[in-house]
């Protein structure tokens, strides 16, 4: 399977990208990457906003590569996307979309149900993967990043 | 753990493979029905065993049979004076709670304690229900996503892990933390580590 693949089954749309989405993106996985360490916030608010720093690079990645995700599974695709476009493995893509559970149930049925030591391992992902994301729009899509 | 000497689990010293099988399919899945190729898929059994297991079942009112079109499908009867019997031993010793364990057995020497549960171990689950799995001990969530991962197409469920390293569980245990707190009064069973290791890790 192919992101035109994809599209043609209605999971993707074409979209078009700017180097100023890029920077948002990028802007917003940054900012996500600092609050997620923020001193007093609970374990499952921390969770959702590192989670959301995974989720934000994926979308910057699928962005870049001129696809968005179509509303229907939006964040469930955005995820597995990321094999298509950073090339992640799947044992990684597992781990962010049992975070993406994760986040879903403790934001609905089970406050609390999130340990400090998995909101570290979420952030250390994410920032792992915002630093394979910036390698690649270097290597693969220079023009749409800052100058 | 369940295991004695001889490596028997519960269901091994009770049950053959294919009671076992059975007993595991039907009764972790009772809202569920399946015909007889998905039975020796599933629960890894077979044919001829299977064949003559099931006519045993049917004949003694453990399962119902039932012909749509061409196949013949097989459920749990909910009506029989056992099931909820059957059912809580199925979840308890061959079901979920088995295949799980033996899911986490790779990491087994770092685990404290592992429990199941929410509404998997309040018996009161429905076709759709999440695991709810908790596990302590010097692991990370994504090894225990990567052990369990491989149990979804056995159970039919999804396993929804939350895992504490045990001074993190002790430090919440202690503040009174609500989720922590609620755990330990709730249904749990027990996968690796028993009540003594969890009541261990509050003192």
């Amino acid at each position: 399977m192919s992101l035109s693949d994809w599209a043609r089954n209605g999971w993707l749309v074409e979209h078009k990208t700017s180097p100023q989405e890029i920077k948002d993106l990028l802007g917003v996985v940054v900012r996500d990457l600092r609050d997620c360490a923020a001193k007093g916030l609970s374990d499952d608010w921390r969770l959702a906003i590192a989670y959301n720093a995974a989720l934000h690079c994926a979308t910057a990645a699928l962005a870049a590569s001129g696809y968005r995700a179509s509303r229907d599974a939006h964040h469930f695709r955005v995820i597995q996307s990321l094999s298509l476009t950073l090339g992640v493995d799947n044992t990684l893509i597992k781990q962010l979309d049992a975070f993406r559970k994760k986040r879903n149930v403790s934001d609905y049925e089970r406050a609390g149900a999130v340990s400090t030591a998995e909101v570290e391992e979420i952030a250390k992902l994410a920032g792992a993967l915002r630093k394979r994301l910036e390698d690649w729009l270097r290597q693969n899509h220079p023009g749409l990043l800052p100058k | 753990m369940d295991t004695d000497d001889s490596g028997h689990t519960i269901s091994t010293a009770l049950f053959g493979k294919t009671q076992r099988g059975l007993l595991s399919l039907f009764f972790t899945r009772p809202e569920e029905s399946f015909y007889l190729r998905q039975i020796v898929r599933t629960a890894r059994v077979g044919q001829g065993a299977a064949q003559r297991e099931l006519a045993r079942w049917v004949e003694a009112g453990l399962l119902v049979r039932t012909r749509r079109g061409n196949q013949v499908y097989y459920q749990a009867n909910a009506t029989s004076p056992v099931f909820h019997e059957l059912r809580a031993l199925a979840v308890k010793t061959t079901g979920v709670a088995d295949v799980i364990r033996e899911a986490l057995l790779g990491l087994a020497d770092r685990i404290s304690v592992a429990f199941v549960h929410g509404s998997v171990a309040r018996g009161t689950e429905k076709a759709g229900s999440d695991v709810d799995l908790v596990v302590v001990g010097a692991v990370g969530f994504g090894e225990v996503v990567a052990a369990v991962g491989r149990t979804h197409d056995t159970i039919g469920r999804e396993v929804n892990p939350t895992v504490y390293p045990v001074r993190e569980f002790r430090a919440k245990l202690r503040a009174g933390h609500h989720f922590v707190t609620s755990l330990m009064e709730s249904p749990k069973i027990y996968l690796l580590g028993s009540e003594h290791e969890l009541e261990r890790l509050g003192t």
